[in-house]
């Protein structure tokens, strides 16, 4: 996919600082690392609505340069088959890459920054930002667990009266729905009456 | 204010604490015609709708989402947290032996903006625990004296409940009676459950007991029985209610119960203030009461001196002082208490602060065999009753399961736990993390076994001179100790938990990883039992029949200073395994009852 059929929305906006063909390309690769290290598209991220503003976050926790070098190790996986496993070998089992990869884990599944381990610290760096913090209130209701949960983020986007009642969906990954020993449909439908 | 309350130059009543109680006196009080004031210690700030949206906003934005999270104290109005379990610090002065692990919150509302909402009656036999069991305190008054009250409460509270599933271990509903409004529907998890469990034996004391998954009564607004209309999201303003709102009038589904209902569709006392006669009632927030005055001959209260603030995050304060009538404690089991002895007044026989009691609570959490919706719904639909009473309670305590309908949260504080262990300990990234998490979270189920507790005069709430707050009020000092009669219910809880999770394929994960072990522990039998509190704090200023034993009587009407009351569940001599909140709303509306009979001019 090009960066172009992608839209405007991973970038920043026009006339804001940074604003360029490097910036997209930047916020780009940044976007397709997500991709690799969450496990969900493009179009799932992007719907989030918060791909700038997790780079933006990044960008103010992260000393200078350190984002560019986990760009350059992703830029330089290999493609096919072996994708994954030199991703783990090449930058999650890295001491100074891993533990941000992590953390742009965290904070896409999660909504929060994660405070990096202390040797990292002394190691490469330090910041302010760099504590356990809620990225935003969105960010927390954009979660990629809630998804992942097959429910809504817990205090927002109501489900409606009794929607509680209804069987899960089908997950990848999951055992099969169904295998309960309750009923689930018809139990469900006469619970959910009335809504 | 305004101009009746004005030209009160004495209340007839002043209230101290605007939770549950105090409010439901406000609504009664004023409602006969009665001066009201009411003095709150922390901020109203949830009773403007916009406002409450603050709260909510705090709790998105911070990072730990516990029952204390949206509410945080001003600094003259302190209140304890449970990550002081973690910490070892905050409010409590937690002289041990065990710790007391439960917290509440200071502001317009209580912590009935943070409670679950289930509403269960007591059973009679809790009334009786003494003359049925040998063990406990009997009430000075029943069941039969106490359920037209209850009616009357689940109305006011607004409870969603069938009577057709709550007549069970003796309770009784008067002919006709049926809650307010609908039950509210069980979760996909709890109907998972319940055709795994139900009808399933497990053994109490020498006999058997059959399992049922039942539904809970619920102050969640459901679908209304006839003419009754579900109380909406509060917006209250200085002016009156300020926005008509349908906003609340039904639960739907923010799986946020605590600690903080977006929408209101839960009850909060902010609902029965909001129902005051407005004409007759002053509330003052940021109003600490410092001193209960008492004429030295007459033993009857003079006055209430209070602390007021205008900035919350200040120990800056100016004193006044409150006349009237009657005064009603009813600030909380703790605060109640605290009160009472900064004030130098230590009841019948040294009885204040003296019998505290709470449901310590054991987790028991697993994965269920196939997806159960985790997740989704109000936090508790459902739970397994059957244990809360018989003959065993000679031998051992009783208790009740909460059956959870949001996952890991309350036990290990997932999902988001849940997604740190597989990222940073099983290393697991891309598709094989989002497998992962999808095979897990929506098959994560949690039980509370809450379990009764006994009050007892070593279990008690203090003051000490070393102990300040940055107003220089007492914080409360708690001696606490879990005794063999509870430690034996949690044995026998955590037994019939196993059995239920055997007779479900609920694989078992209490307990395991860094996160299942923080809570404080006892030890009994050669097991570690980890145990949380559920907010029940009672006992502290209990009620009985004569004043040489008791500090209230059947009433909350002190013994020793006739015009003063002290209300809540401070005043239960057991609680058995019920939420306490009911039924320290129908003991309010007795109280209610009797004040208006003795106040009305």
């Amino acid at each position: 996919m090009s960066r172009v059929e992608r839209g405007v929305p991973a970038g920043p906006t026009p006339g804001t600082p940074g604003a360029g063909v490097a910036a997209d390309e930047r916020a780009d690769v940044f976007l397709r690392l997500s991709e690799l290290l969450t496990g969900f598209g493009a179009i799932d991220l992007l719907g989030t609505g918060l791909a700038g503003r997790y780079l933006r976050a990044i960008d103010d926790i992260l000393p200078p340069g350190v984002l560019d070098e986990l760009a350059a190790a992703f830029s330089r996986l290999p493609s096919g088959p072996d994708r994954e496993a030199a991703a783990a070998t090449t930058i999650l089992a890295d001491q100074k890459l891993g533990p941000v990869a992590r953390n742009i884990i965290l904070m896409w599944y999660r909504g929060t920054w994660a405070r990096l381990p202390e040797e990292w610290r002394s190691a490469y760096g330090t910041s302010p930002s760099d504590t356990d913090h809620v990225v935003s209130a969105e960010a927390y209701q954009a979660g990629l667990q809630w998804v992942a949960a097959g429910a809504h983020p817990a205090g927002a986007r109501q489900q409606g009266y009794g929607a509680w009642a209804a069987a899960p969906e089908q997950t990848r990954g999951s055992p099969a729905a169904g295998a309960s020993p309750a009923s689930p449909r018809s139990a469900a439908a006469s619970q959910g009456a009335g809504r | 204010m305004n101009d009746h309350a004005a030209e009160a130059a004495n209340w007839d009543v002043v209230i101290v604490g605007a939770g549950v109680c105090g409010a439901l006196l406000a609504k009664q009080l004023t409602n006969a015609g009665l001066h009201v004031l009411v003095l709150e210690a922390g901020p109203g700030t949830a009773a403007p709708f916009d406002g409450y949206t603050d709260h909510l906003e705090k709790f998105y934005t911070s990072a730990g989402k516990g029952i204390g999270a949206p509410w945080p104290p001003a600094v003259g109005a302190p209140q304890p947290d449970t990550a002081d379990m973690r910490t070892g610090g905050g409010y409590f002065v937690q002289k041990g032996p065990d710790k007391y692990a439960s917290s509440y919150s200071r502001l317009v509302g209580g912590s009935t903006l943070h409670w679950l909402g289930v509403c269960l009656r007591m059973l009679p036999a809790d009334f009786e625990l003494r003359s049925r069991y040998g063990r406990g305190h009997d009430w000075p008054l029943g069941y039969a004296d106490l359920e037209p009250y209850y009616a009357r409460a689940e109305w006011e509270l607004g409870v969603s409940a069938d009577v057709a599933d709550q007549s069970h271990h003796g309770i009784e509903f008067a002919a006709g009676y049926d809650y307010p409004m609908r039950r509210v529907p069980l979760s996909y998890s709890d109907q998972a459950l319940a055709g795994a469990v139900d009808g399933m034996l497990v053994p109490a004391g020498p006999g058997m007991v059959a399992l049922k998954v039942r539904s809970y009564p619920a102050a969640r607004n459901s679908i209304p029985r006839d003419g009754y209309r579900p109380a909406r999201a509060v917006d209250l303003r200085a002016d009156g209610q300020a926005v008509t709102r349908y906003l609340g009038e039904r639960c739907a589904g923010n799986t946020s119960c605590t600690p903080i209902c977006p929408i209101e569709a839960k009850y909060n006392a902010g609902k029965s203030l909001a129902q005051a006669d407005r004409r007759y009632l002053k509330l003052t927030a940021q109003a600490v009461a410092s001193k209960v005055l008492v004429d030295p001959v007459s033993g009857m209260v003079e006055g209430i001196e209070y602390q007021r603030y205008t900035d919350p995050a200040s120990p800056r304060h100016t004193v006044h002082t409150a006349s009237a009538r009657a005064y009603v404690l009813a600030a909380h089991a703790v605060e109640n208490a605290k009160l009472m002895l900064m004030s130098g007044l230590g009841g019948g026989n040294s009885q204040i602060g003296k019998g505290l009691i709470d449901h310590p609570a054991l987790y028991g959490w697993g994965l269920a065999p196939a997806p159960v919706g985790a997740y989704r719904g109000p936090l508790s639909t459902a739970g397994i009753e059957d244990l809360r009473g018989g003959p065993f309670r000679a031998e051992h305590a009783a208790f009740r399961f909460d059956i959870g309908n949001d996952g890991w949260r309350a036990s290990t504080g997932a999902p988001d736990t849940t997604v740190a262990d597989a990222v940073q300990r099983r290393g697991q990234f891309g598709t094989e993390l989002r497998d992962h998490l999808q095979s897990i979270l929506p098959r994560q189920v949690r039980f509370s076994m809450a379990v009764e507790q006994l009050r007892s005069p070593d279990n008690r709430v203090s003051i000490d001179p070393d102990y300040l707050d940055p107003f220089g009020n007492p914080r409360p000092v708690v001696s606490y100790r879990i005794d063999d009669y509870t430690l034996a219910g949690m044995s026998a809880a955590a037994e019939v938990c196993r059995q239920v999770f055997r007779r479900a394929g609920l694989e078992d994960h209490t307990d395991l990883g860094e996160e299942g072990n923080w809570f404080p522990g006892v030890s009994y039998g050669g097991q570690v039992f980890h145990y949380h509190g559920m907010g029940h704090f009672a006992g502290t200023h209990v009620m009985g029949r004569h004043a040489g034993e008791s500090v209230v009587d059947d009433g909350q009407r002190s013994w020793e200073h006739r015009n003063l009351y002290l209300v809540g569940a401070g005043s239960f001599p057991t609680m058995g395994t019920s939420n306490p909140t009911l039924t320290m709303a129908a003991l309010t509306l007795r109280t209610a009852e009797q004040m208006i009979a003795e106040l009305a001019r």
